[in-house]
């Protein structure tokens, strides 16, 4: 049920320096460091490091090395910082699906396309889910089968993916036989 | 989509913009022209005593206007002969063959900001993008560069056309790398000219790390002379003669052979055609490294042989 042959998911790369670009910006759900392929002189690293894990980690060393105590805040301040960008930029995203065009779209509105993006998928696979009947979006999805927070619909969660939106499109399963919902599986950790 | 078939027209205008430089107005025998896309270009029929030309050129009036096209012909010493017969034998109330128009150069609608180089008369397909930027309040500089000698005359074109532009005379001019620093993200480049200036756009925005899809070049040149050849088709047998001052595309046309063809300047590929034997002098902008090695393929509107003749899978 994992795989139900949707052709048009984004497929991820391996992120690696694209040396055509004059500035490299690395922007990361996680806290951790980037990649050693990325890594070189002059490359930006912006990551999120919640409040609980302040004392824990070591203090950021490199110069262009900032942390964000959420992703909203690092989404805000990405979005000041390329709106006063010029050409030559390159964007390295990594995170789970939904962060990864959550920034993918911040940096399309200010003009970066698709050959100055990057994206690589880690941490969890949990989806963020579309209904399509009430639009609600439901967070963190790990089943297969959910009860839409918004209208309370059994959503059967589809490979369908919006990169507009970031999200899985939940549709009915229940729709031919009202309260004919399968065991819902756990499919997305 | 592309249509097919010609436009019959006649010169309604002629009007002298510099001693070299002069404006063909064309009107519809009946009807209207199609509405034709910022950047398209026709391809104009032109048939003298001896000789058909059919060149390509930028369309310089608006997208919308449908009831007259009109171009902007350069009289160049040195050519195949069809800007001499523009400037020196058309007048008004001929009638002429356009083809339908194309266009190789399209504005980027995805642009957040334009910024267009001309060379000379490459400004020409630029006069049809600027009433559409307008017109979409989009952010957009021009820049044309030319000799001090015509600085008046492209100055006066643009300020029909009006907007943020600028004029580089030969003595003094902002280098293309100065322009192209610190332009926003989103900003594409445009260029047409001649190919040293596009090659120049080109590179100054590589090294300043902009991506290839943000750069657009037309190449309008057309093709040049050189040494004369033979071309010899195989699958009807036929022999065909190439001069100094005609193209391989042109001298199988005026053999009577239906040859595929669109932008007659080496930047589409619709005319690529197999190569059996001979070697090519590749003069397009289309094939990669890699294919001009191989020597299987040549664009038949601009690129010429090397050796003495070609064998071709026509």
């Amino acid at each position: 049920m994992t795989d139900q042959g949707i052709k048009s998911r984004p497929i991820y790369a391996t992120l690696r320096r694209d040396s055509s670009g004059r500035r490299h910006l690395y922007v990361s759900a996680g806290s951790g460091p980037p990649p050693d392929a990325l890594a070189q002189d002059g490359l930006e690293s912006w990551t999120v490091a919640p409040t609980t894990c302040e004392g824990t980690l070591p203090r950021p060393e490199g110069v262009g090395e900032r942390r964000f105590r959420s992703t909203r805040y690092l989404m805000e301040t990405l979005g000041r910082r390329l709106a006063g960008e010029r050409m030559g930029l390159r964007l390295y995203v990594e995170g789970p699906e939904d962060f990864l065009w959550d920034v993918y779209g911040v940096a399309q509105a200010h003009g970066l396309g698709r050959q100055e993006i990057f994206l690589k998928q880690s941490g969890t696979l949990a989806r963020r889910v579309q209904c399509v009947h009430c639009k609600t979006f439901n967070e963190g999805v790990t089943t297969t089968i959910v009860r839409c927070a918004g209208c309370g619909a059994n959503l059967f969660v589809r490979d369908h993916f919006s990169r507009r939106l970031s999200a899985f499109q939940g549709v009915k399963i229940d729709a031919e036989q009202p309260g004919d919902v399968p065991q819902a599986e756990r499919a997305y950790p | 989509m592309i249509l097919d078939g010609t436009l019959p027209a006649r010169v309604a205008g002629i009007d002298s913009l510099s001693p070299t430089l002069k404006r063909f107005r064309f009107e519809p025998e009946r009807g209207c022209f199609p509405t034709a896309a910022p950047g398209a270009h026709v391809l104009v029929t032109l048939r003298g005593p001896e000789r058909v030309w059919k060149n390509a050129y930028s369309l310089v009036t608006p997208p919308e206007a449908r009831d007259a096209y009109a171009i902007i012909v350069r009289r160049v010493e040195e050519s195949r002969g069809g800007s001499h017969f523009l400037h020196d034998h058309l007048r008004p109330g001929d009638r002429v063959e356009i083809g339908t128009p194309a266009s190789l150069f399209p504005i980027a609608s995805l642009a957040r900001r334009h910024v267009l180089i001309g060379g000379g008369i490459g400004l020409t397909p630029f006069l049809s993008f600027l009433p559409v930027l307008r017109e979409r309040g989009a952010a957009f500089e021009l820049h044309q560069y030319c000799t001090d000698a015509e600085t008046e005359t492209f100055g006066r074109l643009l300020a029909e056309a009006g907007g943020a532009v600028t004029i580089h005379g030969s003595t003094s001019r902002r280098s293309v790398a100065e322009i192209l620093a610190d332009q926003p993200l989103g900003t594409h480049v445009y260029t047409c000219g001649p190919e040293r200036l596009m090659a120049a756009v080109e590179a100054a925005a590589l090294d300043l790390g902009w991506p290839s899809h943000s750069i657009h070049k037309e190449s309008f040149g057309g093709a040049e002379g050189g040494k004369p050849f033979s071309v010899r088709l195989a699958r009807s047998g036929r022999s065909i003669a190439v001069s100094d001052t005609q193209s391989l595309l042109e001298a199988l046309e005026a053999a009577g052979i239906e040859a595929p063809c669109l932008c007659r300047g080496g930047a589409c590929g619709v005319c690529l055609t197999g190569v059996i034997d001979g070697e090519v002098e590749h003069r397009d902008h289309v094939l990669t490294e890699a294919e001009r090695a191989d020597g299987k393929l040549i664009a038949t509107c601009v690129s010429r042989a090397r050796s003495d003749a070609l064998v071709l899978d026509l």
